[in-house]
């Protein structure tokens, strides 16, 4: 069976180059820079020790989560904002958790020659020279080739400060809110204050309601919405309304035809007979899981093979390919 | 043991067995099963000794699903470029497309493997061979429900058809789409027209309806809720239907399957019959069709 070793994501790594067996050292940094060079540079979280030893498979797994953010129940790690939830003159100290975690993942641009990672610079566009990060201002351009240029101070006088409040101002039903303007959901977890906490918890679940208002992360104030989700009380950031294109901008939607009643009662009934639940579980990000597969087959030293089969892969359609010329052979 | 040499002859790779070059064989082409290319040829393989009689020198149209079921699909009649040699072609000029078309014609082992691996899920094929083109060896009724009506009462629909074929003599053929209904078909001995066949068809269809309140014969009220069409009009040439035991672009990788009269009772569910449960080991209902050719009124 053919195999096709040009599948290789790490440029250099080129079939027949037999120093990848000479030493585990030599293997180490073929597989991850290329070409032995004198610093093999080890993706996050992998030691060369791990590397290097050929009957350890198991060990050469990427972690499944990025190294600066445990993986456990329970300890979510280091929260993100502390402050507290204002109602008129009642707070609420709360800390504030990161809730989505971004799973794709981004591969680093080497040189192909040696297998080293390139750097980005701030390279003048006139001269051509890089420049220091100290002799950079910021520019706002305001026509073609035109800026208006701020000093660093200039801007911080006007950013807006946080008071380390998320002040809140209504009540809405949930479900008036649509998940056009949600921005990124955070976790609100109590700072010693698990009765006024649970309190407003219980609240507005037995309400339907949630609480709208504002925050100050960084620098920049947003609108938030804070509902609660199992168990517990999430704040959400919202997008400004300019941010946030209407649908009524395009001029179709604004006239669109009355449907008729015989087709309308049909499409009801498909969607009728097309209706369940909905489960995010059933859809897993196959490119991703795919490529990690792929990096786990490298780390491990196997050729990546693609287009033919593996043999034992294949072994049903052979088999089936074999009756069947059998069977055809007897007619 | 005199062994070693014969044991390696006893375990050929792939390319001794077909001229195919497989790709991409874990694609996944049904995504609601996670079912791979690889699964789907290997299916095409063990249906072939009862596909390909049937197939022989008749004009493809194949349904490819490149990106799988969902994704984006097209119908291919044109042999497309790099078409390898073992495929057999049927030049012809078509009057819908107004140019001359280069027909697959599946007449062998590895152009049906070939046309799986080009996720042509569905395989559909004209009602006449290049034998006779422009002359049909198949009358084809095409019984399709639009809801809320159940299988059900496509099965009585069918079984009537089959009773009035045969009160006149005729023996006839059923299948499921693969999809919402059944396909009853007609062997025919030589010479027939499309446009005999498919008034035969039409008058069939009228007859039904003139009995049956939910049965409709006419096109234009084909697609009104709660009946039944019997299409006499795929009765045309050029016209296809999908291949006994093609596979279908469903959520349950259905297949169009040929069944005994006796197992179309009610209750039977046309979405058993799939990639997974269609087993070659059974016997084929349509095995040995064109040996019973026969006449029809005209």
């Amino acid at each position: 069976m053919k195999t096709h070793g040009g599948a290789s994501l790490t440029p250099g790594r080129q079939s027949g180059d037999k120093t990848a067996h000479r030493s585990p050292q030599g293997r180490a940094k073929k597989i991850v820079a290329g070409v032995p060079g004198p610093e093999p540079v080890l993706p996050t979280g992998i030691s060369g020790e791990q590397v290097t030893k050929k009957d350890q498979p198991k060990t050469l797994v990427i972690p499944e989560h990025p190294p600066d953010e445990p993986a456990q129940k329970g300890n979510a790690g280091r929260p993100f904002w502390s402050g507290s939830i204002t109602i008129g003159l009642v707070n609420v100290p709360v800390r504030l958790h990161t809730m989505v975690r971004d799973r794709s993942f981004s591969f680093r641009l080497l040189h192909r020659e040696d297998g080293q990672p390139l750097r980005y610079d701030r390279v003048c566009t006139k001269d051509g020279r890089v420049i220091p990060w100290a002799d950079t201002v910021k520019g706002y351009e305001v026509r073609k080739g035109e800026y208006v240029v701020f000093e660093p101070d200039e801007l911080k006088a006007v950013m807006p400060e946080s008071d380390r409040k998320i002040r809140i101002e209504k009540f809405v039903y949930y479900l008036s809110l649509d998940p056009t303007y949600f921005e990124t959901p955070y976790i609100l977890v109590p700072d010693r204050s698990e009765e006024a906490y649970s309190l407003l918890v219980t609240a507005l679940q037995d309400l339907g309601r949630a609480a709208v208002g504002t925050i100050t992360l960084r620098t920049k104030e947003y609108p938030v919405v804070v509902h609660v989700y199992g168990g517990g009380l999430v704040l959400t950031t919202l997008r400004h309304a300019d941010e946030v294109t209407s649908p009524h901008a395009f001029e179709q939607l604004t006239s669109l035809p009355v449907p008729k009643g015989s087709e309308l009662m049909l499409a009801k009934r498909i969607i009728n007979e097309l209706s369940g639940d909905f489960s995010l579980t059933d859809y897993p990000d196959r490119y991703q899981e795919a490529v990690m597969r792929l990096i786990e087959k490298k780390l491990a030293g196997e050729k990546i093979v693609h287009e033919e089969p593996h043999p034992e892969e294949a072994k049903e359609l052979m088999q089936a390919l074999e009756e069947t010329i059998a069977t055809l052979a007897g007619k | 043991m005199a062994g070693n040499a014969g044991r390696e002859g006893n375990t050929p790779s792939l390319s001794d067995l077909t001229r195919v070059h497989l790709t991409n064989l874990d694609k996944v082409i049904f995504p609601a099963l996670h079912i791979t290319k690889q699964e789907v040829i290997t299916y095409y393989i063990k249906m072939a000794p009862r596909m390909l009689p049937f197939l022989h020198n008749r004009p493809l149209t194949m349904h490819r699903y490149p990106g799988g079921v969902g994704g984006e699909d097209f119908y291919e009649k044109d042999a497309p470029q790099g078409t390898p040699a073992y495929v057999d072609i049927f030049t012809r000029f078509a009057k819908t497309a107004d140019r001359e078309v280069h027909f697959i014609l599946c007449n062998n082992l590895d152009t049906l493997i070939w046309l799986a691996n080009l996720a042509s899920l569905e395989l559909h094929v004209t009602l006449s061979t290049t034998v006779a083109y422009d002359s049909p060896d198949l009358l084809l009724f095409d019984i399709d429900p639009e809801p809320p009506l159940s299988f059900d009462d496509v099965i009585d629909v069918a079984r009537s058809v089959h009773e009035r074929l045969e009160d006149a003599g005729i023996q006839s053929y059923v299948k499921t789409s693969g999809k919402k209904g059944l396909h009853v078909a007609v062997p025919l001995s030589a010479g027939y027209r499309f446009e005999e066949i498919r008034a035969f068809a039409h008058q069939m269809g009228k007859s039904i309806a003139r009995n049956t309140p939910s049965v409709v014969a006419e096109f234009p009220h084909s697609r009104d809720p709660g009946t039944i069409f019997i299409d006499y009009l795929q009765n045309a040439h050029g016209k296809t239907m999908a291949a006994p035991y093609s596979l279908r672009a469903t959520d349950g990788a259905t297949v169009s399957a040929p069944l005994s009269w006796d197992q179309l009772k009610h209750g039977f569910r046309p979405e058993n019959f799939n990639i997974r449960t269609m087993l070659s080991g059974s016997e084929d209902p349509w095995r040995g069709i064109f040996d019973t050719r026969q006449t029809i009124r005209r």
